[in-house]
């Protein structure tokens, strides 16, 4: 559809701002309530197993989600 | 009476502070507008008498989920005369958010910031004065853990409650149209108010997760984990709930059945055989229910719940279950009472209902004693194994599969974000709370409904009086002839559709049934049941059973916790129907191969 990379894009130990959630009213506030919004700098700590949730740290707060969801926020990649 | 209500987000110690302040008053209500029971208990602040609710953990009370929507209800249909806000000091900048929207809606609020302890071991610092000054709200750092700044809690309710008149909302989501605004406020707020190292060094659970979540050892210690906890509540749950039933036998044959000359034969049989029975049935899940809350209350408040929804969630996710509901489907092979009042920690609707439906599907200790009995009675003690091992593979198969199916009618449309707490060692006076509260609840609202299942059993079995208990004549005996046409096919006389009602009240009894049917006990019953059943009609026979539908019990419990006879009603119609299905495949197939 598109090439922006998008969170799930992510792995381990990369960090990343993101620029973006796109999803429906319900789904974004949903993300943004717990943290992911844009600006914010997001770090992949670790994934799951057999396409399984993303562990993702947002300031102080440890998330997890699954890739399907991790795919509606796109992202500008940290080096 | 004055209300105050807590508010606050998931994982910030809130009902530990509702419990400090409480104690083992609260009860579960219901209240207007809301559809989900919520604890509320009746204090004393400031010499006054005052009502606390435990609103459900949220994060934004703007939001769509389940509890955002019960939080929503509950303050647009009730006054509130305050709202005690709770956020969590070490993460003030996730958190303020939600207090500025609490102020926004014009209710009159105070503010705690809990896990002061915490806070100050990882170095983060709350300028409590510029904090209440930006948010022109009263704040008080606390420790709902350990207890300080108790005095205050205790002072800023009295000075602030009353102050103004109760407050109802209305149109929350409407006045917070504007609220990402909100956010920016809170990022200045706590530039101003919080100072906090650049990254803030969680040792203890980074070092634990390395293990615990360890993409090999991880599940493998999860397996580990949950068989300890599984024993640890049925070895020690058993013994105590045989000395509780022990206790209740001893007391119907030392004192009731004094009884016995005195009153009417039938009026004698109603009270000891149902109502009596019925208590006796109550009585013994209490055990179970104390230990189940007190050891996963433990898993759940150290934090680690939340991270077996990431290491199975890969799997679950494909089955539209969570990993939460895949530790309750397991704790079931237990008991299904407590598992199924412990989907509660799954906040989604529908989830929680997909468990619910699932729980039921597994093979509980109860039916695991009729499944020893039989199958020692009638196979060879090197079939009797592997006979009990298929009927474990069918537990597992009828649940995934009925995961399955109805994950498409049950879906949730929430997304599933979670957030993973960092552990923290549980509070002995929270978890002990827990299974109090637990108990209570189930008493309260299983109760009525298991002792009237049990009273329609007595009463089907010994009616009419003509006839002997259980046996041909009963009401009982004479359904279980007209589903002759029915049960045939799976190899089941009438007799043993009379145990099958038995064994509606509970797995146990079942035995009984077959001892009262027959009058006989232990080895002459095998003996007997071997005469009269070959292996296709007892593999078939355990089939059902397995399946057919779990005991009152259980169903008054999917009757609590769903709230809706209609959900019961079609898991009991669905797991007949299962159960009928698998039996008659397995008994005409093994009858067409046997020719």
């Amino acid at each position: 559809m598109d090439d922006y990379p998008t969170l799930s894009s992510l792995q381990r130990g990369e960090r990343a701002i993101i620029t973006g959630v796109h999803a429906g009213t319900g789904l974004r506030k949903r993300l943004q309530a717990m943290g992911l919004r844009t600006g914010r700098e997001a770090r992949v700590i670790r994934r799951g197993r057999l396409n399984g949730p993303l562990q993702v740290r947002v300031g102080s707060v440890d998330l997890i989600i699954r890739p399907r969801d991790a795919e509606r926020i796109r992202i500008s990649r940290l080096s | 009476m004055k209300r105050i209500a807590l508010i606050g987000m998931p994982n910030t110690g809130k009902s530990t502070l509702f419990n400090r302040l409480t104690g083992s008053s609260a009860k579960i209500a219901n209240w207007p507008g809301v559809t989900i029971d919520l604890l509320a208990a009746k204090v004393v602040v400031g010499g006054a008498a005052a009502e606390i609710i435990d609103l459900p953990g949220i994060y934004d009370l703007h939001g769509f989920s389940d509890d955002e929507r019960v939080v929503r209800q509950f303050l647009e249909n009730n006054p509130v005369d305050l709202v005690a806000v709770v956020l969590n000091a070490t993460q003030l900048d996730h958190q303020l958010p939600l207090a500025l929207q609490v102020r926004e809606l014009g209710l009159p609020a105070v503010v705690f910031v809990n896990m002061a302890d915490e806070a100050e071991r990882l170095g983060v610092r709350v300028d409590t004065a510029a904090l209440a000054s930006g948010l022109k709200l009263p704040v008080a750092l606390i420790s709902a853990r350990n207890g300080s700044g108790f005095a205050e809690v205790q002072r800023l309710l009295a000075a602030t409650l009353g102050r103004v008149d109760a407050v109802q909302t209305q149109d929350i989501r409407q006045t917070l149209a504007h609220d990402d605004e909100l956010v920016g406020e809170a990022e200045q707020l706590v530039r101003r108010a919080v100072s906090a190292p650049s990254r803030i060094e969680r040792q203890v659970t980074e070092r634990l997760d390395r293990w615990l979540l360890h993409p090999l050892f991880g599940l493998p210690l999860f397996f580990l984990i949950m068989f300890g906890v599984f024993q640890a509540i049925y070895a020690l749950g058993t013994p105590i709930q045989d000395f509780v039933a022990w206790l209740l036998d001893g007391f119907r044959d030392h004192y009731l059945a004094g009884l016995a000359g005195l009153l009417p034969t039938t009026l004698y049989s109603f009270l000891v055989s149902g109502i009596y029975d019925g208590i006796a049935t109550v009585a013994s899940f209490v055990p179970v229910i104390i230990l189940f809350f007190f050891l996963m209350s433990f898993v759940e408040d150290s934090g680690y719940l939340a991270r077996v929804a990431f290491l199975t969630d890969g799997l679950m996710a494909r089955l539209g279950l969570d990993g939460r509901g895949f530790v309750m489907m397991l704790m079931g092979f237990g008991c299904n009472v407590p598992a199924l009042m412990g989907t509660r920690v799954m906040r989604n609707r529908a989830m929680r209902l997909l468990t619910m439906l699932v729980i039921p599907f597994s093979l509980c200790s109860a039916r695991l004693q009729v499944f020893l009995f039989l199958t020692t009675a009638l196979f060879s003690p090197r079939q009797a194994p592997l006979v009990l091992f298929a009927l474990y593979v069918m537990s597992f198969v009828a649940a995934f599969t009925t995961a399955i199916l109805f994950s498409r009618r049950l879906k949730s449309d929430e997304p599933f974000v979670l957030e993973i707490p960092p552990y923290r060692l549980p509070v002995l006076r929270q978890v002990v709370m827990r299974g109090w509260h637990e108990v209570r609840h189930f008493l309260h609202r299983a109760s009525t409904f298991i002792i009237s299942g049990v009273v329609l059993v007595w009463f089907l079995t010994h009616f009419p009086e003509a006839a002997r208990p259980g046996g041909a004549g009963t009401y009982a005996y004479t359904l279980g002839q007209w589903l002759a046409p029915v049960l045939n096919p799976i190899g089941i006389d009438a007799s043993m559709a009379v145990v099958l009602m038995f064994g509606f009240v509970a797995k146990e009894i079942v035995l009984g049934a077959m001892v009262a049917m027959t009058g006989l006990e232990g080895q002459a019953l095998a003996g007997y049941l071997a005469q009269h059943m070959d292996w296709v009609q007892a593999f078939s026979f355990m089939l059902f059973t397995l399946l057919y539908t779990p005991c009152v019990s259980t169903l008054a419990t999917q009757r609590s916790e769903s709230r809706s006879l209609g959900f019961v009603g079609m898991s009991v119609a669905w797991s007949l129907g299962l159960a009928w299905i698998t039996s008659f495949i397995f008994y005409q197939g093994a009858r067409l191969l046997a020719g």
